[in-house]
């Protein structure tokens, strides 16, 4: 090698700036978490969160914290945050930019499983619907069609092949839904369509701490496929010739993607556009394609998105909350419209 | 067919009766090669022969339906993963352009058999991307952006990828195809230098015989489902092979010359050049172009104008090198000369063995045959009847005036 000395190219894997963007990242994520703790019908100030998060007491606002804002606030960031990095996952495998977690049906399921239960008199005995019925039946729902994309995934060796029959299945599941949705009793149908659009009211303490631990496990794992995840960036052949073994790899990759999008899904709806539009904002602001830095980066920003977009839904047009999904899509389409105008992110 | 020359010990890969294809359809049959540590090998074919299917099945992209291949004495099929990894790198055809990517970055990906768990970049890892992108004089696009750069650069850099795996064997699917010619002449020159210099295997699909037949130490012919030859380029790249190789009806690879000739359709009035020191070649290519019938003589046969006369097609009456043309050559000339509706005397001699053809040309003027002459005015006759032209547009445009 002729390198002249006084060459000394700078190795661009610079970790300086991601890690102040983290530092920063989780700073504004905290402060999100705040203000949605903080604002609503009953107003908490920071004096007083201080003190009932230190020593709860039996007062409203000791009630309206613990069992309403802070579980809520919680899960817009876990859920944000992990299906952000499940639409990651997805977008760097299929090395697609229009994929998302729902893609390979997942949510389409869920909703299934969700429409059998809230639209036909299936469950009649079981006297209400409880929330707890829903959130089975979409995890239900969501398992099956995991484990059918994963049976499918092992003997389908080409991305673009699975990428449609996941289409055609969320299809079909659609199709059942929209004959359920036709046949039932219109009260019924306003529930079935607001779950639909995803919330995160409702979450219990259980739940957090399941997404907390089931959810973290499946990031810890997610993150230690940094570095096969990009080698696929080139795609799969390259992939192999690099040494991944496709086939473990591939199952494991849309294992973690269809785990997190539908545990996501059983307990909060099919929250629309997050697991597409992050993936694509975090590229441009840490602007790489690095995979160690855009797990993080994708969950933070994830997290931070889904947690503002959470506040807007309750405060725009207070005391109506208006949908999740909505208010994700009204910020995430023309973000990744403007991004993608000014300059390239595609895979 | 003789692998006599191949040695076990130095063999980088082997195929054992090998067939490659599809399930239903095998592609290739009946492979058996040695490829030699260090050598460059070329895979030579028209399109659809299976030169792909072959790579892939070497780089274990896909299963061979029957027969084994051996990497270094190990059979592929056991190596694991990330083993063959660290012995073979592949640059493929598939269109790779990942956003957000320094071509440093882009190779760096090729350290990854190398890097521990989550892939971080060592100083020696740094150092070996650096020497990689330098084999490929890639030096100056380490920061560039992947997505930015041209085909050549693009090319150049999928190289060093691979380089950057430091392979013992580098497996290339068409390196050359969309480059411009100095980019494809670099390729072909850096990837020469990796055998020569780094005493790596490279084993490439390419469409340039010319090139192929230069740069190689092996090819191999692949047609109709079979290797249809192995062996150096200089014993098995005939004029002959390449032609049935290619199916070529209007061209020629000459194998003195290392090139491709194109033949004309000789459509028109036939052409007698007098040449000789290679002074006729270029003048048979014009005329062929044109579609001119061409003869030529009296050359001797190691002369470049008869192996570019034979590329072309071209009658050539020639005789093997001596003092004088014999009366059997004089006379073929002559009866050629009749035959031939202009004479063109490419290289005036008036000294050396092809001084005879100025009696040629004496010839050709009481014929009352149009001789065209590039003759200086000095060298001319005034009553020698003969035409003078300065150059080849003049020639082709009194050729136009005398016989349209």
């Amino acid at each position: 090698m002729n390198q002249s000395p006084q060459v000394q190219p700078s190795i661009p894997y610079g970790l300086q700036r991601p890690l102040s963007l983290f530092a920063i990242l989780f700073l504004v994520v905290l402060i999100m978490m705040v203000v949605n703790i903080c604002t609503g019908s009953v107003t908490i100030y920071l004096s007083q969160l201080f003190h009932l998060i230190l020593r709860p007491d039996n007062t409203t606002e000791s009630f309206i914290l613990w069992k309403i804002r802070l579980p809520r606030a919680a899960a817009a960031v876990l859920c944000g945050g992990y299906l952000a990095v499940s639409g990651l996952l997805l977008q760097v495998y299929f090395r697609n930019p229009v994929v998302g977690p729902f893609i390979l049906g997942i949510s389409s399921g869920a909703t299934l499983m969700v429409s059998l239960v809230m639209l036909t008199s299936l469950t009649m005995q079981l006297h209400i619907i409880t929330p707890f019925t829903v959130t089975l039946a979409a995890m239900a729902g969501a398992c099956i069609v995991m484990t059918i994309v994963v049976a499918i995934a092992s003997r389908v060796k080409n991305g673009i092949t699975l990428l449609i029959i996941g289409l055609m299945m969320g299809y079909l599941c659609h199709a059942v839904t929209s004959v359920l949705t036709a046949l039932a009793e219109k009260e019924q149908v306003k529930g079935f369509v607001l779950w639909q659009l995803g919330s995160f009211s409702g979450f219990k303490w259980d739940e957090i701490s399941l997404l907390l631990l089931v959810g973290g496990l499946l990031l810890m794992i997610v993150f230690l496929l940094a570095k096969p995840l990009n080698g696929f960036l080139l795609g799969e052949e390259y992939a192999m010739s690099m040494g991944i073994n496709i086939r473990i790899f591939r199952m494991l990759i849309l294992f973690l993607a269809c785990s997190l999008a539908g545990m996501i899904t059983a307990m909060a709806g099919p929250v629309a556009f997050i697991g597409l539009a992050i993936p694509h904002m975090a590229r441009m602001i840490f602007s790489t394609s690095d995979n160690r830095i855009l797990i993080p980066g994708t969950f933070f920003l994830g997290a931070l998105v889904a947690s503002g977009c959470d506040f807007i839904a309750r405060a725009l047009l207070s005391p109506v909350e208006l949908p999740l999904s909505a208010i994700t899509a009204f910020f995430g389409a023309p973000v990744v419209i403007c991004l993608l105008m000014k300059k390239r992110v595609q895979l | 067919m003789n692998y006599s020359y191949t040695n076990a010990k130095t063999a980088a890969l082997t195929c054992h009766n090998l067939v490659v294809g599809y399930t239903d359809k095998p592609v290739i049959s009946n492979i058996n090669l040695s490829f030699e540590t260090g050598q460059f090998i070329t895979l030579l074919g028209p399109n659809g022969a299976g030169k792909t299917t072959l790579l892939r099945t070497l780089s274990r992209h896909q299963e061979a339906l029957a027969g084994s291949i051996r990497v270094g004495g190990q059979p592929l099929t056991q190596l694991r993963q990330a083993d063959l990894a660290r012995i073979m790198a592949v640059v493929l055809t598939d269109k790779v352009t990942p956003p957000l990517f320094t071509a440093f970055q882009f190779v760096a990906l090729g350290r990854y058999p190398h890097t521990g768990f989550l892939g971080r970049l060592t100083d020696k890892d740094n150092d070996v991307v650096l020497a990689a992108l330098a084999a490929v004089h890639a030096d100056d696009l380490s920061h560039r952006d992947f997505a930015d750069l041209s085909d050549g650069e693009r090319q150049k850099v999928l190289v060093a990828r691979a380089l950057a795996q430091e392979p013992k064997i580098l497996l290339l699917d068409e390196p050359t195809a969309h480059l411009d010619l100095k980019h494809r002449l670099e390729v072909m020159a850096i990837l020469r230098n990796l055998c020569r210099d780094k005493g790596i295997t490279v084993i490439a699909s390419l469409h340039d015989v010319d090139i192929a037949a230069k740069i190689s130490d092996r090819v191999a012919l692949v047609k109709g489902g079979a290797i249809t030859s192995w062996g150096s380029p200089e014993q098995i790249l005939t004029s002959e092979t390449v032609a049935d190789l290619y199916d070529f009806r209007t061209a020629c690879f000459s194998h003195h010359l290392g090139s491709i000739e194109i033949r004309g359709d000789q459509y028109r009035d036939r052409v007698f050049v007098v040449a000789g020191m290679g002074k006729g070649a270029s003048i048979y290519r014009m005329l062929a172009k044109r579609g001119y019938g061409i003869s030529t003589g009296m050359l001797l046969s190691n002369d470049l104008d008869c192996y570019v006369a034979a590329g072309l097609g071209a009658k050539c009456i020639s005789q093997p090198p001596g003092a004088v043309f014999t009366e059997e050559t004089r006379n073929l000339a002559l009866r050629e000369m009749e035959a031939s509706d202009m004479i063109i005397e490419a290289n005036h001699h008036t000294n050396g063995p092809y001084q005879e053809n100025q009696d040629l040309i004496r010839r050709a003027a009481q014929m009352g045959k149009p001789v065209f002459s590039f003759r200086t005015a000095s060298g001319r006759n005034e009553t020698d009847g003969i035409i003078a032209v300065a150059d080849s547009s003049e020639l082709f445009t009194a050729m136009e005036v005398h016989c349209p």
